[in-house]
């Protein structure tokens, strides 16, 4: 088998063990869900509903105008409590529809159609409709991407999951391949790509077989066997990978004729095509060294973390209390991550919901919590020789630093992704993902004061 | 509500680090340079022994007094004084007196490093730096000053070089006295580390297999020296008598190419600039040794590249990922993968 590859990268520790064996499953129903208006980047939506409105799963209560933005809708039975900022993820407030959850309700049923007779705009429709945003993390608006302004001859489905720990991806390719094989033949579809690629790492080849016995004999199918390096997941790391094609600085895949569409957000494309299903629930992986029942779980969008971490048994080795009260002892779990350990946010408290792009959620004990001061630069070039970008993160750490942040920019900042490998290798633990943040901002900022 | 009340730390991404750190790398350091430091201590015994002492003593107490004046914290978990202090007494002939050993480690530890700002700032490898700066004093402590006769008498001379190197018996044509094996295995004559030339190349692939380096520094600049060396005269004679051996494994140029030159601080980080540095040096090392002294070619022409650094690195920045054209193709023919993360 061959198995191909971008040049640089770094080979992680997987961490996987702890949820890749678990079949997806589904947790009790949380009393409140949180719907953020905004979950994706683009315009923020408004409100559809007000406080006191009775409210149905699937129902759209929010949207924009704006063409970069995409609905939201209610998760859950219930009634509005609340249209107020609530904290999210990144720790900022974000405007939320709070739902109190109706308690006795039963799964919607969907009315199931026949995908494909529907047409390029009828599928885009239903993407928008359904709110779909890429689920890998980013939370791009799908139905934008995929408007692109030039032909694309290529959709690659990002079926790396090079992210330490998360397994989620990995176990819909198993138990949902044949969905996901119609998703991705829909995405095609509206951009009239004759190919389409699996990209796939060789850790999991159960799924690589998976995906082979589907698409045998379709033509224009294929799944290429990628090595397990971190960042191949990165879209144009993937692309280098598979198609050999370098989208320049600053420029989108589709420069180079390529969209590229995450696992599950393939398959909420079939969901929304297929079934008329909103986007309002994701598969997500809760797991961690301090997980006591790792797993990969079916939730419904705006649920707590917090009632997630406690319906798989909490922190190990401290189970929910009698009050059935979420037990958080800091000597048995050091950090709470939304994301991979990579790229994810590190949250302050765990009342933050589950959106459309929250593909897992960590648990660290103590002893995996990295609390060391950063010294000076040694220039060790450790972060040079790994950075996938070709960047120079030492330079860009050393002059924001400075405050001197033209001069961060001219080393790379601006065309960092912030994967966090620099990071990750360096010997003085400098904060350089940090370093880079700051010289964007600062950049931004002096563009706009012009 | 629940999980109000938790204490969780808060960072930003990414939440993994690998083991590496500066004190593990200083350490790998220590480690590599042990085969040699052994066969020095075999060698000159006691003298060795003294000088490593009073290099590394006297290392760790200057950075200690310099951080402590300047009111820093101290960093001597980072075991670089450590190092600096080894390599500076590997640097030196036994039977140096040790208030020149403590000069040097002042030289090293105090100007080079502590007054530049600290680990990560000093332009100059510290270690040649001391070693620099006390070969330039000695003639001026050694010579007519009468100012300095009294210091004479009471510390005897400044430095004892008494034994004849195998670079000065190349130079006036008596290398047959020194048989390559010799040389390559343990032979005494010069410097504490220049006792064995296999010693530093165990220690250089320990450094190469532990990834601490890379191999672009000492393979350009061990490869201009036997370049040069071979065509400098007759290429034929020159490689019948083994000359360009003699010059890669005499005067510290294995010391230099694995464990100065390659000192992370004081050389290039992009790989075009480590190249150019390597040969660089190369090139020096033989016009010191052909035009010049037999006698610290090496340190001079590390220490005078070590001042290129930034502009090297300016000047050999490689372009960003999609910057450069790629032959475009629809699907390329699969191939097994041959880029590897360095």
């Amino acid at each position: 088998m061959s198995v191909k590859t971008f040049e640089r990268g770094v080979f992680l520790p997987h961490y996987k063990e702890f949820s890749e064996g678990e079949p997806i499953s589904t947790i009790a129903l949380p009393q409140e869900v949180i719907i953020p208006l905004q979950q994706h980047i683009g315009a923020p939506g408004q409100a559809l509903v007000s406080v006191g409105d009775k409210v149905k799963a699937g129902q759209k209560i929010g949207e924009s105008s704006a063409f970069v933005s995409a609905p939201v809708h209610a998760s859950l039975d219930g009634t509005v409590t609340a249209i107020e900022p609530r904290p999210s993820f990144t720790g900022d407030k974000v405007e939320s529809v709070v739902i109190a959850v109706d308690m006795e309700q039963k799964e919607p049923q969907w009315p199931e159609r026949d995908h494909t007779a529907l047409s390029k705009d009828e599928i885009k429709a239903a993407i928008k409709e359904a709110g779909i945003v890429g689920m890998g993390g980013a939370a791009f608006p799908t139905h934008v991407k995929l408007s692109p302004p030039r032909p694309i001859d290529t959709i690659i489905i990002n079926a790396c999951e090079c992210e330490p720990f998360l397994t989620c991806d990995h176990r819909m390719m198993l138990e949902r391949t044949s969905d996901l094989v119609e998703g991705a033949k829909l995405i095609a579809k509206v951009v009239d790509a004759p190919n389409v690629i699996f990209g796939v790492e060789i850790n999991k080849p159960d799924a690589i077989e998976a995906l082979q016995n589907k698409i045998a004999g379709e033509n224009g199918l294929s799944v290429v066997s990628l090595e397990v390096k971190y960042p191949q997941g990165s879209e144009k790391q993937l692309i280098k990978a598979t198609l050999n094609r370098e989208v320049p600085p600053g420029k989108l895949p589709l420069e180079v004729g390529v969209v590229v569409q995450n696992v599950a957000t393939a398959i909420a494309v079939y969901e929304a095509c297929h079934l008329s299903k909103p986007l309002i629930e994701r598969v997500l992986t809760l797991t961690g060294d301090a997980a006591a029942n790792p797993g990969n779980l079916k939730v419904k969008l705006g649920t707590p973390i917090s009632h997630v971490i406690k319906e798989r048994g909490g922190v190990k080795g401290a189970p929910p209390d009698a009050k059935d009260e979420l037990q958080m002892p800091p000597h048995l779990v050091g950090k709470v991550i939304m994301g991979g350990p990579m790229t994810g946010w590190a949250q302050s408290h765990l009342n933050v919901p589950v959106i459309k792009g929250t593909s897992g959620i960590l648990l660290f004990s103590p002893a995996m919590v990295v609390e060391s001061e950063h010294t000076d630069c040694v220039r060790c070039a450790k972060c040079v020789d790994h950075c996938p970008m070709f960047l120079y993160p030492n330079y860009i750490g050393l002059y924001a630093e400075m405050g001197n942040f033209d001069e961060a920019a001219e080393w790379g900042a601006m065309d960092c992704f912030e994967c966090g490998i620099c990071v990750y290798v360096c010997p003085a633990n400098r904060p350089i993902v940090q370093f880079v943040r700051q010289t964007k901002k600062e950049i931004a900022a002096a563009k706009a004061a012009k | 509500m629940p999980g109000q009340d938790i204490q969780l730390a808060i960072s930003s991404s990414p939440h993994l680090r690998s083991q590496e750190t500066v004190p593990s790398a200083m350490k790998d350091v220590l480690i590599a340079l042990l085969p040699v430091t052994l066969v020095s201590i075999y060698m000159y015994r006691f003298y060795a022994v003294f000088l490593i002492a009073v290099c590394m003593i006297s290392a760790v107490l200057f950075e200690l007094l310099f951080r402590k004046v300047m009111k820093k914290q101290a960093t001597l978990y980072d075991c670089s004084a450590l190092v600096t202090g080894l390599l500076l007494a590997l640097c030196l002939r036994p039977g140096t007196s040790w208030w020149t050993a403590v000069l040097a480690a002042f030289f090293a530890v105090g100007i080079a490093k502590e007054l530049m700002g600290g680990l990560g700032w000093n332009r100059f490898n510290p270690a040649l730096f001391g070693l620099v700066a006390v070969t330039l004093l000695a003639p001026l402590y050694v010579g007519a000053n009468p100012s300095f006769a009294p210091l004479r008498q009471y510390f005897g001379p400044l430095d004892v070089i008494t034994q004849a190197t195998p670079l000065a018996l190349i130079k006036q044509g008596a290398f047959e006295q020194l048989s390559l094996s010799q040389m390559l295995i343990a032979s005494p004559g010069g410097a504490l580390g220049e006792t064995s030339a296999l010693a530093l190349i165990i220690g250089g692939a320990y450094l190469l297999y532990k990834k601490q380096i890379r191999w672009h520094i000492p393979v350009s600049m061990i490869g201009t020296i036997l370049v040069i060396a071979t065509f400098w005269g007759n290429p034929l004679a020159n490689i019948a008598a083994g000359i360009p051996l003699y010059h890669i494994f005499a005067g510290g140029v294995l010391l230099g190419a694995f464990f100065m030159a390659t000192d992370w601080v004081t050389s290039p980080v992009t790989t075009k600039g480590q190249v150019i540095f390597g040969i660089a040096i190369g090139v020096l090392v033989m016009l010191f040794r052909k035009a010049l002294g037999p006698t610290e070619g090496v340190a001079f022409s590390i220490l005078i590249m070590n001042a290129f650094v930034p502009m090297i690195d300016r000047l050999t920045r490689r372009p960003k990922f999609g910057e450069l054209p790629v032959k475009k193709e629809a699907v390329v023919p699969t191939k097994p993968s041959v880029s590897k993360s360095t």
